[in-house]
């Protein structure tokens, strides 16, 4: 009995047992669960070319800016800033393409006008973060304040400068601008180009007859946009929205940093135990500071892919985005209290949101407003599912 | 003296805005020897490592790290110094894993800022080993882990990396009696050593005759007694453990109720 030792107390788990335990698995779960709900209900449609391509656009709008919260709430702190952050990122670098440089500077090309927007976005981000970190109030309170302030400074600056609420009908910056084409333009064209490929050698020999019935030509048209085939038999899409190699980057990203470094280390240790953390050395003021600035850079990547995809901006951009953001974050398994998650989690979370928000296209006979009626469920649900997560870790406290 | 004290303060006063915690504490170590810092709930021991360790700045009065006066502005500067701590309401991260509290702060990496996740679990594990915590699993969460255990890792931790001061705070209070020999078996090996020395805060009066060298007694703040343990020999360390408060008229109260 002498020879036990405390090792000999843990039990050795297979990985499909580690696996089961992972934090991520319940946002797994519910991603599952969603895809093939929306492939039965929309007869498949959500997944065809085109419905893959706009599914993946609004998921990794979301995902970008749920990336940037869960990175501040594991290091403990939320950003309520974050939907008029865009809005005003949006509305900054809009009315720099219709009016120029400030101080008349001359005319605006998109990266100088989105360089000139991150630094003013930065620097907000850095000064909610000394509020924060220096008068030691919730972060809850200091960013409602930045969203009620940087709303305002938005509507204000759009009708100061362009007697209006928002900038509609700029030219197309994508065509001459290689940077406006990366930020609002089409990426991994490729794939779309291997899929038609690919459809046109399933498909060889259909094609439209005369003698057709309506209903056997919906049905080709049908199996074709499955084929990433339009109704020319010419290639139907040809790339993803460029938001999506954004978000493969942001969250390729965080997912380093968490999982592989030290500053990961130091996110993590700043939100579970402040104190601890400061009296080994983790500078956990600096960390802080870092990710509000981070926040407000995946707001400003949010503006921008938006202003250059649809050439326009206006005041009410980015609504009820912070809150989208927070509840992804949570469903993807991060704390409420903070020092626990994973960004995989978090990629979970925005797939399943995105493809909620977007059903109502693929699924005519739903109300849309269901979407708010499904987030505040799983929303119910994965706050308790973490706190049994916090509770399994901590032994019960 | 014959040799020079690895650290020592003078006159430290703390003040947290009207409450004087501190009220000019004298206090010296030196390496191979334990010292005791005692006295009640309340006296400052506590409030006197978090200054040593540059967890708070003291209002007041200096500290001399091989007769140089410093200041730390931070953890890290006092940790540079040599001082490594265990705090009493335990540093550790709950939700982390027990090679990231390990580390924590002092992280090994790649030049690129990557973490050297291998060789941290290996080192992490080797160096609880040495001081009688077998841990098989390196990557489970601290809070899954007894008091004892986060003990010993705290005390691994510092030992690791290079403490010359290695400061206790009630180490053994959260203990079962066992673990409590264990962590006093602890102190005595670091002891043995002869280059660490050991700033030892405890309540129970048997531990501190067990093992220390020299004693500092606190009460309300003020140094009401210190001295070597041949020094004290004779005097009455309960009462000045409790504050200078007669144990005879403490029974007596108690005896009245
Ligand atoms: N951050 C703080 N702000 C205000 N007062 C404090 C602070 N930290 C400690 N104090 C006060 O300073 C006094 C000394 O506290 P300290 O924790 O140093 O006592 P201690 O000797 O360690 O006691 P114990 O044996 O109970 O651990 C206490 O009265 C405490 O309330
Ligand atoms: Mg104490």
């Amino acid at each position: 009995m002498s020879e036990r030792s405390e090792s000999d107390r843990l039990q050795r788990e297979g990985w499909l047992q580690r696996m089961l335990r992972r934090p991520e698995i319940g946002s797994f779960v519910v991603m599952i669960i969603i895809i093939l709900a929306l492939a039965f209900a929309s007869n498949g449609k959500a997944f065809n070319a085109l419905g893959l391509k706009n599914n993946i656009a609004i998921i990794a709008q979301l995902g970008i800016i749920a990336v940037g919260a869960a990175l501040l709430m594991i290091a403990g702190e939320f950003d309520l800033s974050i939907g008029p952050m865009i809005a005003f990122a949006g509305m900054s670098i809009a009315i720099m393409m219709k009016w120029g440089l400030p101080f008349g500077l001359g005319e605006a090309t998109p990266f100088l006008a989105f360089l000139i927007t991150l630094c003013m976005t930065l620097a907000f981000g850095w000064l909610i973060g000394n509020i924060v970190v220096r008068s030691g109030l919730s972060s809850f309170i200091v960013t409602l304040a930045f969203w009620f302030f940087l709303r305002g400074l938005t509507e204000v600056c759009f009708r100061l400068i362009n007697q209006n609420t928002n900038v509609s009908g700029l030219p197309d910056f994508k065509k001459e601008s290689w940077f406006a084409e990366q930020m609002g333009g089409e990426v991994f064209g490729w794939f779309f180009d291997a899929w038609y490929w690919v459809g046109t050698q399933v498909s060889a020999g259909a094609e439209f007859t005369a003698e057709m019935t309506k209903s056997e030509k919906l049905d080709m048209i049908n199996f074709l946009s499955f084929l990433n085939i339009n109704r020319k038999m010419e290639q139907w899409v040809t790339g993803f929205d460029a938001r999506l190699l954004w978000f493969i980057i942001i969250a390729g990203a965080a997912w380093y940093v968490l999982a592989r470094t030290q500053l990961g280390s130091w996110i993590y240790a700043t939100g579970d135990n402040k104190e601890s953390a400061r009296a080994n050395g983790v500078p956990v003021n600096r960390v802080k500071i870092g990710l509000f600035m981070f926040s407000a850079f995946c707001a400003t990547i949010f503006a921008t892919c938006q202003v250059f995809d649809t050439n326009s901006s206006d005041a009410a951009k980015g609504m009820f985005k912070e809150l989208e953001a927070i509840a992804i974050a949570v469903v993807g398994g991060i704390l409420m209290t903070g020092g626990f998650g994973s960004i995989v989690g978090v990629i979970f979370g925005a797939v399943t949101f995105g493809l909620v928000a977007n059903a109502v296209f693929f699924i005519p006979w739903i109300d849309g407003a269901w979407f708010r009626v499904f987030v505040g469920t799983v929303l119910l649900a994965a706050v308790f599912a973490n706190e049994r997560i916090r509770k399994r870790i901590t032994g019960g406290i | 003296m014959s040799k020079q004290a690895y650290m020592r303060v003078e006159n430290i006063v703390k003040k947290f805005g009207p409450f004087t915690a501190l009220n000019g504490v004298d206090l010296e170590v030196h390496a191979g020897e334990v010292h005791a810092l005692l006295g009640d709930n309340g006296a400052g021991k506590s409030t006197l490592i978090k200054i040593l360790s540059g967890v708070h700045e003291p209002t007041g009065g200096t500290i001399y790290i091989e007769g140089k006066p410093t200041t730390f502005r931070n953890p890290r500067d006092a940790s540079a110094a040599g001082i490594g701590t265990v705090y009493q309401d335990l540093a550790v991260n709950q939700l982390m894993s027990v090679t990231r509290n390990f580390f924590m702060g002092r992280e090994l990496t790649t030049r690129f800022g990557a973490l050297r996740m291998d060789e941290m679990n290996q080192i992490a594990h080797d160096e609880m080993l040495k001081i009688g915590i077998n841990f098989s699993d390196p990557t489970q969460a601290v809070g899954t882990m007894s008091g004892g255990q986060r003990q010993t890792l705290a005390i691994a931790r510092a030992i690791y990396f290079g403490a010359k001061v290695l400061i206790l705070d009630e180490p053994t209070s959260a203990l079962g009696q066992k673990q409590q020999m264990e962590v006093l078996k602890t102190i005595k090996r670091v002891r043995a050593r002869g280059d660490i020395a050991i700033i030892f805060i405890t309540h129970n009066e048997i531990h501190s005759r067990l093992i220390a060298d020299r004693y500092t007694f606190l009460a309300l703040g003020e140094v009401i007694g210190s001295g070597t343990k041949a020094e004290l020999e004779g005097e009455d360390i309960r009462r000045l453990m409790a504050g200078g408060a007669e144990i005879k008229d403490l029974e007596q109260e108690l005896a009245a109720i």
